[in-house]
């Protein structure tokens, strides 16, 4: 099956192959780029890593199983070019229990309506508060909220890419949002800000 | 979850649906969860006024999240770079590379 795949793939020749790179491949380099941000912190590194993941892709085109989602490929590409710049292994599988970051959430929430805070993200705009809080975020929390909440990728699709069981995305994601979330209380209160009601239905 | 987490749990006086909620309310608003699960929680929600405002509470924090994929993409400077290099390969579409927004 894959053989025929392949077969067909280089039947197409230089002019097919740079048409299927272009309309799979070069649409997603907002995306990567902003991985390989979350994956390095670094302004250029991340552009040392998109382009060598962008080269091995179009040298490795071939490889690119059509019908299948370029994207995740690229992703996972992105993330294998960066481990061999560190030259290290993957990171050490934190294996906290999500559902205690799910609660302790719950307990900042419950900390902001205390201080009048209960709507904080409807009536702020901490958009830029959020991305200076995403830049702190530690890994591999930071590439995960990326994955999932940036780019809107399943538990799935996120742990192929990192190559972590999708229980490990799930700790991750979530002690990564909580930690965002501590983190924009104590800036809404350090801006001063208080909401106007204390409580209720919105 | 660990026997402390849940003791802290039951101090706060909160009926098992709404620990639910505070447990998987993530699983559920990534749509991760099973339909069963999430059908409980769904009914839930739907007639606690606290747990639907925590619902909207975090819905709006995943949200303003899901909004920053519009303000960060890649630099023009790096996107000239990779044009320059994908030519050198011999790739037919190398400008379109420069001309994506």
């Amino acid at each position: 099956m894959t053989t025929t795949i392949l077969a067909t793939s280089e039947l197409l020749g230089d002019a097919g192959r740079d048409a299927a790179f272009e309309r799979e491949a070069l649409p997603w380099l907002d995306d990567v780029y902003r991985f390989a941000l979350s994956l390095t912190r670094d302004d250029a590194d991340a552009d040392d890593v998109v382009q060598e993941t962008y080269l091995r892709a179009y040298r490795s085109w071939h490889t690119f199983i059509p019908g299948t989602e370029c994207r995740r490929w690229l992703f996972t590409i992105c993330r294998n070019v960066f481990l061999r710049s560190r030259e290290r292994q993957r990171p050490t599988v934190d294996l906290e229990d999500g559902e205690q970051d799910a609660v302790a959430a719950g307990s900042v929430y419950a900390a902001a309506r205390e201080r009048g805070y209960d709507d904080l993200y409807a009536t702020l705009d901490l958009a830029p508060a959020l991305r200076d809080a995403l830049d702190e975020l530690a890994e591999p929390f930071r590439s995960t909220v990326i994955l999932v909440d940036v780019e809107g990728m399943t538990y799935e699709t996120a742990a192929q890419v990192m190559g972590v069981p999708i229980g490990t995305v799930r700790s991750r994601l979530f002690r990564g949002r909580r930690l965002l979330q501590e983190k924009l209380l104590t800036v809404a209160e350090d801006l001063g800000f208080v909401t106007a009601s204390a409580g209720g239905m919105r | 979850m660990s026997a402390p987490a849940r003791t802290q749990l039951e101090g706060l006086g909160l009926s098992s649906s709404c620990v639910d909620v505070l447990r998987h309310l993530w699983d559920y608003l990534d749509d991760e969860m099973t339909p069963g699960g999430a059908e409980r929680l769904r009914a839930h929600i739907a007639g606690c006024a606290q747990c639907r405002e925590y619902e909207g509470y975090q819905a709006c924090f995943l949200d303003t999240l899901a909004k920053l994929r519009a303000e960060l993409g890649a630099p023009t400077e790096l996107r000239q770079r990779l044009a320059d290099k994908l030519k050198s390969q011999g790739c037919g579409c190398w400008h379109k590379v420069r001309n994506e927004s």
